[in-house]
């Protein structure tokens, strides 16, 4: 399923479930974040930070389709519910999913199989809740 | 006959609790399923089976992303 740019926007911008975040986040910043990231989790395959207009701030690879990809997610989690989701962890044979939306961002994961959910989700939440303070993604947990 | 050294006792009890964990480790890896589960804000949870229409479109979410990450890079 492929979303147009109108589409993506108002999945993120609308449903966000901490949409509190005025804070205007940089590209740099949430690269770091995603460095920090892939340092903490040996079994993460790619990942991406996204803000609350849906747009990639950083993306391991290809931000485009991670941007289309994490909106359809996110569509279909929340249509599921039928409200909007905070986490969502999918397990599969390939690989598991990981997508947590915190402090008006949201960021989603791809591991290896058997990764550990909690840890991930705990390191996630907390580049997220840096990103969103301006203290830079994972610094205040070294 | 004498009683074992005390750090063979600590070192038998350690591989002991490892071994238990690398069998549990296997199982967990033979038995289980792919699953989608969702949480939301008060730490509610639900699990969407594969077989349903919602746990479906999930897994072919899941399945775009884990193709756009591609494999684990080697280190």
């Amino acid at each position: 399923m492929t979303l147009g740019q109108g589409t993506r926007s108002g999945i993120l911008a609308d449903r966000m479930v901490d949409a509190n975040s005025g804070t205007a986040i940089s590209d740099e910043a949430a690269g770091q974040a995603l460095a920090f990231l892939a340092e903490m989790s040996p079994d993460l395959r790619g990942a991406a930070i996204l803000d609350s207009a849906g747009a990639v701030l950083a993306a391991s690879d290809r931000p485009e389709r991670w941007g289309e990809d994490v909106a359809a997610l996110l569509e279909v989690a929340d249509r599921a519910g039928g409200e909007p989701v905070e986490q969502i962890h999918i397990a599969t044979e390939q690989g598991e999913v990981f997508a947590i939306r915190h402090a008006g961002l949201a960021a989603v994961a791809v591991t290896e199989r058997f990764a550990l959910a909690s840890l991930l989700f705990f390191d996630m939440r907390s580049v997220l809740r840096d990103l969103a303070s301006g203290n830079g993604g994972g610094e205040a947990l070294l | 006959m004498t009683p074992s050294k005390p750090h063979r006792v600590l070192l038998d009890r350690v591989s002991g609790y490892a071994d238990e964990a690398a069998a549990y480790m296997r199982r967990r890896r033979v038995a289980r399923r792919p699953f989608a589960r969702v949480y939301y804000r008060g730490g509610r949870g639900a699990d969407h089976a594969v077989d349903s229409v919602s746990g479906g479109e999930l897994f072919v979410a899941a399945g775009r992303l884990i193709e756009v990450a591609g494999k684990k890079p080697k280190q």
